[in-house]
């Protein structure tokens, strides 16, 4: 499903955010990618929704090597791939239900089709009663659940979380994290990328240890040792 | 692609609305840049008709010689009448030249005393010469140089006036250099103001278009719904820039009639140039948002 072969990011003038980084995800697979602030873990993310552009190396997204994706592309791209931020980066003057639906005003979804999707997708997120209120009108951890819902309602085959709960407290985290799980079992990809180790630790799932831009190790239920 | 258009105008408009006061402010600092523009405009205007005024004043006077007969001097008035740079020619008789010198000395007893005396009436009649433009009346005058016309005039009072004229000429062209001075920094001004309001406007959404591009939405997404709003921000303004400024004109006029001491009329001026004044004024607030928009949206689309 996502294919990176020897990816390597140096920003200017000499910074080396990803070196010679060559890993796989499968489809349906939950993988955590951990390591320290600095390790070249959002980048990766970057990379992976074209935000940046590799230096050297290819990266393939579901059979589609985006490595020098035209511009005109890129929009494309994002509308097949879901993505969480820590910032949320919802539209901060349009209520819930708008910026669920707003994921799919962009690829043309026709009005009643958005009406009927939408109640779903919240029903799932748990935000059902709240779509008519602003992100603002909300908690941390609903916002975020809402962020999740916007990424899932074009039924993404991938879903990207970068740093998810960073602006979360643990009790919502940990919902957060259930939520993405929950997702996962779905059938859709999820690749969450965090440094909070114990949240990794409690998944269970695959983890990648990245540091200095390389993969320092990667293990099939594996824990996240500093 | 008609789904995509409704939805770029309802994201316009609810933009607009929800981010009231970010409007507010914005289109405030749009009606101020389009209102001090038409006070220049109304400034310019009332100068020019000032100068025109003062230009309607000056004129020169020819004054025949007693002894020339009406019918000489009518020709003479003929002839001035058909040269280009002359604008009028009124004739005075001998009798109403005496009765205008009457009504000049009414309070010199001695003068009139003097008159009575004389018992006839030592005046001739004289040519009272208006010019197209105050920089003419050398020229004009240059045409009575031919012994033909130059025999039948006792007197011109061109010399007298001659350094008032030049120094009002002068004055005249100098007004003119500084309003268009003043107008183009003020225009140059207006712009730079609508440009920046217009991109700090931009500016404060700049989380949001990210946040659109990263969703997925294309360029012309992201775009169209900010440019069309920047046409909403311009038509409003125009609108209630015009609003502002009726009542105005109207408050100003008698004012202005009574210094110009003429039949001008700022508020007719602005009813027969309506169309090209706020015509103009629409499409430069336009193309300026629509440009200060485009540039500004630019550098976060670039996501």
């Amino acid at each position: 499903m996502i294919n990176f072969k020897k990816i390597t990011k140096i920003f200017y003038p000499k910074t080396v955010a990803l070196k010679d980084l060559s890993f796989q995800v499968q489809p349906k697979e939950f993988v955590s990618v951990v390591g320290r602030s600095g390790a070249g873990k959002s980048t990766m993310i970057k990379i992976l929704t074209a935000e940046e552009k590799p230096d050297q190396g290819k990266i393939i997204v579901g059979g589609w090597d985006i490595t020098d994706i035209k511009q005109s592309e890129i929009p494309l791209l994002r509308r097949q791939i879901g993505v969480v931020y820590q910032d949320f980066k919802l539209l901060p003057k349009k209520t819930i239900f708008e910026n669920v639906a707003f994921a799919l005003e962009v690829c043309g979804t026709s009005a009643n089709k958005i009406k009927n999707i939408i109640p779903q997708v919240l029903k799932i997120v748990g935000l059902k009663e709240k779509s008519d209120r602003y992100p603002h009108q909300l908690s941390g951890g609903e916002i975020q659940r809402a962020a999740i819902a916007r990424a899932l309602v074009h039924r993404p085959k991938i879903l990207l979380a970068d740093e998810p709960t960073g602006n979360l407290d643990s009790i919502n985290s940990k919902d957060i994290i259930d939520l993405l799980l929950k997702i996962n079992e779905f059938g859709t990809t999820v690749m969450l990328v965090t440094h909070n180790k114990d949240m990794v630790n409690r998944i269970k799932k695959r983890v990648v240890l990245i540091d200095g831009g390389q993969i320092i190790s990667d293990q099939e239920e594996g824990k996240y040792v500093l | 692609m008609l789904t995509s258009t409704f939805r770029v105008i309802k994201f316009a408009f609810q933009d607009f609305f929800r981010n009231f006061w970010l409007s507010f402010v914005t289109l405030t600092i749009l009606i101020l840049a389009l209102f001090s523009i038409n006070l220049l405009i109304i400034f310019n205007v009332v100068a020019k008709s000032a100068i025109i005024a003062i230009e309607n004043k000056i004129d020169i006077s020819v004054y025949f010689k007693p002894s020339i007969s009406e019918d000489q001097v009518k020709n003479v008035q003929r002839y001035l009448q058909g040269i280009s740079q002359v604008k009028e020619v009124q004739y005075i008789s001998q009798d109403q030249a005496l009765e205008n010198f009457k009504a000049k000395h009414q309070d010199n007893p001695k003068i009139l005393e003097s008159l009575k005396e004389i018992e006839q009436n030592p005046l001739g009649a004289s040519l009272v010469i208006k010019a197209k433009s105050t920089d003419q009346y050398t020229l004009i005058l240059e045409q009575l140089v031919d012994p033909q016309y130059s025999n039948l005039i006792e007197s011109k009072n061109f010399d007298d006036h001659k350094a008032v004229i030049n120094r009002i000429t002068t004055i005249t062209e100098k007004v003119n250099y500084g309003v268009f001075v003043i107008a183009l920094i003020f225009t140059i001004i207006s712009i730079l103001i609508i440009f920046n309001a217009i991109r700090m406007a931009i500016y404060t959404h700049r989380e949001e278009i990210m946040a659109m591009k990263l969703v997925g939405a294309t360029n012309w997404f992201v775009r169209a719904p900010y440019l069309l709003q920047g046409v909403i921000f311009s038509f409003l303004a125009v609108i209630i820039t015009i609003i502002i400024i009726y009542p105005l004109l109207g408050f100003v006029q008698p004012y202005l009639a009574l210094l110009l001491e003429s039949d001008f009329n700022i508020v007719k001026y602005f009813n027969q140039n309506f169309a090209f004044i706020f015509g103009l004024e629409f499409l430069g607030a336009i193309v300026i948002n629509l440009l200060s928009s485009y540039w500004a949206i630019n550098r976060y689309v670039r996501v």
